[in-house]
């Protein structure tokens, strides 16, 4: 009864996936009806024959600005979700997050940084972000090497210096900023947006975005073990140290790349985990691509409803914050209930 | 495959828990270890284990050196049954047995059929087929216990170390893992050595045993020989005698019920 629930609930996500696509395809400033989508979209497929071809201004809004965006916000997504994952097992806590480490932090610092003295280097807000992300959780990382106890503990608590040296350090920027143009620009970047999304960024984050996810999909079933203690993973002939690195290196590029092109994206990578495990399980090698197909089409539902809901558009993290905090409450108050820390 | 201890010291920083140990388990033979808490049974276990490594001595397995080995070639000869068990995410019990097979499975891929057939027929010869795809977080500790000894009977290691496997069982689930024990060292040929806080059961189920004291071996041999009252009283109390019940059952029981012994 239970798996025949649970089956109908994963088509349903699927139904609701492709029906959220077609929304968010028409959706928007411009809307864009069915036959017109049909008139944009065929030609394309080699059936431009059947239908006759697009207004030229359409045309343009919708490969050059819709298409990039809504990809962007699927794979960004995706990508979140899987670090949010893998970071819940490797703390084998279901309440982690993948900014654990200090990524996110270090990606605003970034950020800000170059809002404030780069704005002309070739890097970009993007590059900065990208390379400041990766530097933090690099820092947090080789901390806890150096420590005697290797445990996870000692890299979560790394993880929580390291991001509030890096949240200081953006406090700082914007306390310097000129508040009638640089503030704006960072507390706008840190709050996450899609309207950035441009070919030139897709082409930039989906290649880390798909590669890594790929790669943790692959060695998906590793992580069911990495959720068990040091000891027994080592027992069960887990190098637990390598594969912690492997894990982490992966997931911080995918997060790093995701959080640079888009800014800070809250609340996905902790959520759709749960949602996840709730349609599948907890076997990683079957979440891993749940997750990732729930958090692409969540991403987009959400930005589809920040660019629409009102007549300006809505930075994303105000409405993952919304849905996610709550959500979170919920879940808190079912492992009270259950007296379990698998709340998914 | 039998385990050899040659001058074993060990710790924890500048503390050492493990002073001088040598001791030879046999192939093919359960090892009972004997001693209060804090004697040092657990980090004896760790260190054959790999997981801590030992300040002197050595410690090898069918003549190989534990501490040169890397931690797959490890675990296809020495698996472990850790204390209690619990996973912070809810796997079923069927997916707990089949990390035992780790070292058999590449990197990229899952358990195939094949697998899964063997880990299926380990989890019936323990007798917890049926719970095969229950949540292991929601097992009693008794089922836990017989899970964990699946796990590690499918990783299929000569050698099995078993730490207080019986800390949170009943009297019956204590005497059915210990007779799973006995029954999977016959037929298999496994070395187990078996860290227990109760001697009845080390006279019971165990060919030898050893004899912990704050760190150091009080007495090691043939369980029947060695736990006789003077090493038991060492060891675990003063309290302690070495009785027989009318059948002829060697005990170990209180000397004086009121404690005044």
């Amino acid at each position: 009864m239970r798996l025949s629930i649970r089956k109908s609930l994963i088509l349903l996500c699927v139904g609701g996936f492709l029906l959220a696509l077609l929304a968010s395809l028409s959706m928007g400033r411009y809307p864009i009806g069915l036959p017109e989508l049909a008139r944009l979209i065929l030609p394309h497929l080699g059936l431009g024959g059947y239908v006759g071809p697009a207004p030229s201004e359409m045309q343009m809004v919708f490969w050059n600005i819709r298409v990039p965006r809504i990809l962007m916000s699927i794979a960004v997504g995706s990508g979140i979700s899987i670090a949010g994952v893998v970071f819940q097992a490797l703390f084998r806590n279901p309440l982690a997050a993948p900014d654990i480490l200090g990524v996110t932090a270090g990606s605003c610092f970034g950020a800000a940084l170059s809002i404030m003295f780069f704005t002309r280097m070739a890097l970009g807000v993007q590059g900065f972000a990208f390379a400041f992300g990766v530097f933090a959780v690099s820092i947090a990382y080789l901390l806890a090497e150096r420590s005697w106890d290797r445990s996870t503990s000692v890299l979560v608590i790394t993880g929580i210096v390291v991001s509030a040296v890096f949240q200081a350090g953006v406090s700082i920027l914007m306390y310097l900023a000129d508040p009638y143009d640089q503030l704006a620009k960072i507390v706008f970047w840190i709050m996450g947006s899609f309207h950035v999304a441009s070919w030139a960024k897709v082409q930039v984050t989906l290649p880390v975005v798909v590669v890594g996810s790929v790669l943790l999909g692959l060695f998906g079933w590793r992580l069911n073990i990495m959720t068990q203690s040091e000891e027994e993973a080592l027992s069960l002939g887990v190098d637990v140290f390598r594969w912690r690195m492997f894990y982490v290196v992966t997931s911080t590029l995918i997060v790093a790349s995701s959080v640079a092109a888009v800014g800070t994206i809250s609340w996905v990578g902790l959520i759709v985990p749960h949602i996840a495990r709730y349609l599948v399980g907890t076997e990683h090698r079957r979440l891993i691509p749940t997750a990732a197909f729930v958090g692409g089409g969540f991403l987009l539902v959400m930005d589809t409803v920040a660019r629409t809901i009102s007549a300006s558009e809505i930075p994303i993290s105000i409405i993952t914050s919304l849905i996610g905090a709550p959500f979170l409450g919920y879940l808190v108050m079912r492992r009270r209930r259950n007296g379990c820390a698998d709340v998914g | 495959m039998s385990v050899e201890i040659n001058g074993l010291t060990a710790g924890y920083g500048s503390a050492m828990v493990l002073h001088d140990i040598s001791v030879e388990i046999g192939a093919g033979r359960i090892c009972a270890l004997i001693g209060h808490n804090g004697s040092g049974k657990t980090t004896l276990m760790r260190c054959i284990n790999g997981l801590l490594k030992p300040s002197k001595g050595k410690i090898t397995v069918s003549g190989r050196d534990v501490s040169r080995m890397r931690r797959n070639e490890m675990a296809r000869l020495i698996s472990l049954v850790p204390q209690g068990g619990h996973s912070p995410f809810q796997f079923t019990s069927l997916e707990m047995v089949l990390m035992g097979g780790a070292t058999r499975v590449k990197p990229w891929a899952s358990p195939c059929a094949v697998e899964r057939r063997l880990a299926a027929d380990v989890c019936r010869e323990v007798g917890v087929f049926e719970l095969a795809d229950t949540p292991f977080n929601t097992l009693s500790g008794g089922q836990k216990q017989l899970v964990m000894l699946a796990r590690a009977l499918y990783q299929n290691a000569p050698v099995m170390l078993l730490d207080e496997p019986n800390s949170h069982l009943d009297f019956s689930n204590q005497h059915k893992t210990m007779g799973l024990m006995r029954r999977f060292v016959k037929e298999r040929g496994v070395t187990a050595l078996i860290s227990l806080h109760d001697p009845n059961l080390a006279l019971s189920y165990a060919d030898d045993a050893v004899l912990l004291k704050q760190g150091r071996v009080v007495a090691a041999g043939p369980a029947a020989e060695v736990m006789d009252d003077e090493h038991l009283r060492e060891a675990i109390g003063g309290n302690l005698m070495l009785d027989r019940t009318v059948s002829g059952v060697r005990v170990v029981v209180p000397r004086d019920i009121n404690g005044n012994g």
